[in-house]
C-alpha cells in the first residue's frame, strides 16, 4: 500500500494558489445569501431571496437571454468557420506558405489588443453605416472566436491518423464522404468542445459588447458591469453567482470533451 | 481544359473564403479603417494638420498613461509567472498523474468564467467593510479600516487573479515538453536545485514562456475592467481614455489615434521577440 505523501513547499504553492482562485468566489456566495440587500460579514441569517429576485428582475433576464441567444449564434457559427479554417490550414491542397497565410490572418485577433478591435470594429461600423447592435456584437464575437475554434480543431486534427482518410479516398470516396464519414465523427469531441468554449467565452465577453452594443442592446456582462460601478450589493452578489455558476458548467461540460493542454 | 487538381484547388479555396473573408472584414480592415481614421479623414480634402490627433496623443499626460499601462503589464506578467513557475513545474514533473488533470482544470477555470464579476469578487475582499478589514478588526480591535480598495494594490491582486491562469496555461505546455530525464540526469550527477532550475528548467521553457508572456502583457496594458473597477483615479490605464474617447466625448479621431498609439507599441515589442527563432517556433505552435 502506498501511503500518501505529504505535499511538499512547491505542492503548498499549488494549493495555495487554487485557495487564491477560489475563496474571494466562495466569499461572493456566502455574502449573496444575506437577507439584507446590503450585506455585514458576519451575516445576520440566511436567505435565498436575492436569487428569486434576481430571476424574476426583467432587466437581468433580457440581459442573460441575450447573452444566450447571442452565445448560442456565435459558438455555432465560429465553430463552423473554424471547422473550414483548419480544414484548410491542415489539409488543403495548397502550398505550405498560403496555409500559414490563412492561419495568420485567423489569429490577428491574438495579437491585436481586444479595446484596439473593439475601437477598430466600432468606428468601421459607424463609417460603413452599420451602427451599433446586434450585427456589429455578432461580429466581433465571431472575430474574437474564431483564432480558438480554429486552433481547438487543429490541434484535432493534427492528432489524427491521416491514413484513415487516405485509404477512404483508396476505397473510392469522394473527399466531401471521406469528410463526412471519417473526418468529421473523429473530429466530434473537439467540436463539440469548440461550441462550448466558444459559447463560454461569448457570453462573458464584456469589452467588444460595451463599445459595440449602443443604447439598444443590452448583455448580462453589460448589465453587471452597470451595477457594480453603482455599488456592491446583495442583488449584485446573487447575479453574480449565477453567471459564474451558468459560465462554470459549460466550461466543465466542454473539458470533459477536451481537457486543457 | 480545367485539370481535376485545378478543380481540387479552386474548391479547396472556396471553403477558405468565409472564415478569411470573416477575419479579413472584422479583424484586419478595422484597424487599417481605425489607422485611415486617425490620420486622413479628418485632414481631407488638403490633407492640412494630418497628424494633429498624434500631436495630442504625444503630450506628457497621454504618453505617461500608455507608459504606466506598458510597464504595468511587463511587471504584473513578470509577478504571473513567478507564480506560475513553481505551480506548472510540479503539476508537469511533481503531482501524482490522477490529481493532474483536475488541478489544471480547476486553475484553467476561471479563463472561462466572467472577468466582470471576476474582478468585482474583489471588491467584497477589499472593501473598507469587506473581508480583508473585518479580519483584522477582529485580530487588533481598534485598528481603524485600511484602505485598500481602488489602490495599486486592488489593481496588482485583480490583474494577477485574472491573468495568472492565462499564464499558468501557457507555461504549462511548455512545462510538459521539458524532458524529466533531463532533470534525473542533472539530480544524478549533483546538480543542485539552484542549479536545475537556472540551467535547465528556465532555459528549457524559456521560449514557451516568452510566447505566453508576450499576450498576456499586452492584455493587461489594455485591459479596462479591471482598472475601472479595482483601480482609482490615479491608476487610470490606456484602455479607459479610449473608451473614454470613443464612448463619452465621442472624439473618434483621438480616441483611434490613442487605440493606434496603443497598438504600435504592443506590435513593436511583438516584432522584437519575434526576431527571436526560438520564439517565432513558439508562436507558431499556438
Amino acid at each position: 500500500m502506498v501511503r500518501p505523501r505529504a505535499p511538499g513547499v512547491l505542492g503548498w504553492v499549488v494549493i495555495s494558489t487554487c485557495v487564491f482562485i477560489y475563496a474571494p468566489i466562495a466569499v461572493l456566495g456566502y455574502l449573496s445569501l444575506s437577507p439584507t440587500s446590503q450585506p455585514a460579514i458576519p451575516l445576520e441569517g440566511w436567505s435565498l431571496r436575492w436569487y428569486a429576485t434576481v430571476l424574476s428582475d426583467p432587466r437581468f433576464m433580457r440581459g442573460i437571454m441575450t447573452s444566450i441567444g447571442i452565445g448560442a449564434v456565435t459558438a455555432l457559427t465560429g465553430t463552423l468557420l473554424g471547422l473550414l479554417a483548419a480544414h484548410t490550414i491542415m489539409r488543403a491542397p495548397a502550398s505550405a506558405r498560403l496555409r500559414t497565410a490563412v492561419a495568420a490572418v485567423i489569429a490577428v485577433p491574438l495579437f491585436v489588443p481586444t479595446v484596439v478591435l473593439a475601437v477598430a470594429i466600432g468606428i468601421t461600423a459607424g463609417r460603413v453605416g452599420v451602427g451599433f447592435g446586434v450585427l456589429p456584437v455578432l461580429a466581433g464575437h465571431l472575430v474574437w472566436v474564431l483564432p480558438f475554434t480554429t486552433f481547438v480543431l487543429t490541434a484535432r486534427y493534427a492528432q489524427l491518423d491521416t491514413r484513415l482518410e487516405a485509404a477512404a479516398a483508396d476505397l473510392g470516396a469522394s473527399p466531401l464522404v471521406a469528410f463526412r464519414s471519417v473526418t468529421l465523427p473523429l473530429l466530434a469531441p473537439a467540436v463539440i468542445a469548440s461550441v462550448l468554449f466558444s459559447f463560454a467565452l461569448s457570453f462573458n465577453e464584456f469589452l467588444i459588447t460595451f463599445f459595440l452594443a449602443g443604447s439598444g442592446l443590452t448583455t448580462m456582462p453589460l448589465e453587471i458591469f452597470g451595477k457594480v460601478r453603482i455599488g456592491a450589493t446583495s442583488f449584485l452578489n446573487a447575479a453574480s453567482m449565477l453567471v459564474l455558476l451558468v459560465s462554470a458548467v459549460v466550461a466543465l461540460a466542454a473539458a470533459r470533451f477536451e481537457p486543457p493542454a | 481544359m480545367r485539370s481535376p487538381e485545378w478543380a481540387m484547388r479552386s474548391r479547396a479555396l472556396a471553403l477558405a473564403a468565409a472564415p478569411v473573408a470573416v477575419a479579413l472584414a472584422v479583424g484586419v480592415v478595422p484597424v487599417l479603417v481605425l489607422f485611415a481614421e486617425s490620420l486622413v479623414w479628418a485632414a481631407l480634402p488638403d490633407l492640412t494638420g494630418v497628424l494633429e490627433a498624434y500631436a495630442r496623443v504625444g503630450r506628457s499626460v497621454y504618453l505617461a498613461v500608455l507608459g504606466r499601462s506598458v510597464l504595468i503589464g511587463v511587471l504584473l506578467t513578470g509577478a504571473c509567472l513567478a507564480v506560475a513557475y513553481p505551480v506548472t513545474y510540479w503539476l508537469a514533473h511533481r503531482c501524482p498523474p490522477r490529481q493532474r488533470v483536475l488541478l489544471l482544470v480547476l486553475l484553467t477555470l476561471p479563463l472561462w468564467l466572467n472577468y466582470v464579476v471576476l474582478n468585482y469578487v474583489w471588491v467584497w475582499i477589499l472593501a473598507r467593510g469587506g473581508l480583508v478589514n473585518h479580519l483584522l478588526g477582529a485580530v487588533l480591535p481598534g485598528l481603524s479600516p485600511l484602505r485598500l480598495l481602488y489602490t495599486e494594490l486592488s489593481l496588482t491582486v485583480g490583474f494577477v487573479y485574472i491573468y495568472l491562469p492565462y499564464v499558468i496555461l501557457s507555461l504549462y505546455v511548455a512545462m510538459e515538453r521539458l524532458d524529466g530525464e533531463l532533470l534525473a540526469a542533472a539530480a544524478d550527477l549533483g546538480a543542485s536545485r539552484v542549479r536545475m532550475v537556472t540551467d535547465i528548467i528556465i532555459p528549457q521553457t524559456a521560449a514557451g514562456a516568452a510566447a505566453g508572456a508576450l499576450i498576456v502583457y499586452a492584455r493587461i496594458a489594455g485591459a479596462f475592467a479591471t482598472p475601472e473597477i479595482l483601480g482609482g483615479p490615479q491608476q487610470q490605464l490606456i484602455a479607459q481614455l479610449i473608451t473614454d474617447a470613443f464612448l463619452e466625448v465621442l472624439d473618434l479621431r483621438f480616441a483611434a489615434a490613442l487605440a493606434f498609439s496603443f497598438l504600435a507599441v504592443v506590435a513593436f515589442v511583438l516584432l522584437i521577440g519575434l526576431t527571436s527563432r526560438h520564439l517565432r517556433r513558439e508562436v507558431r505552435r499556438w
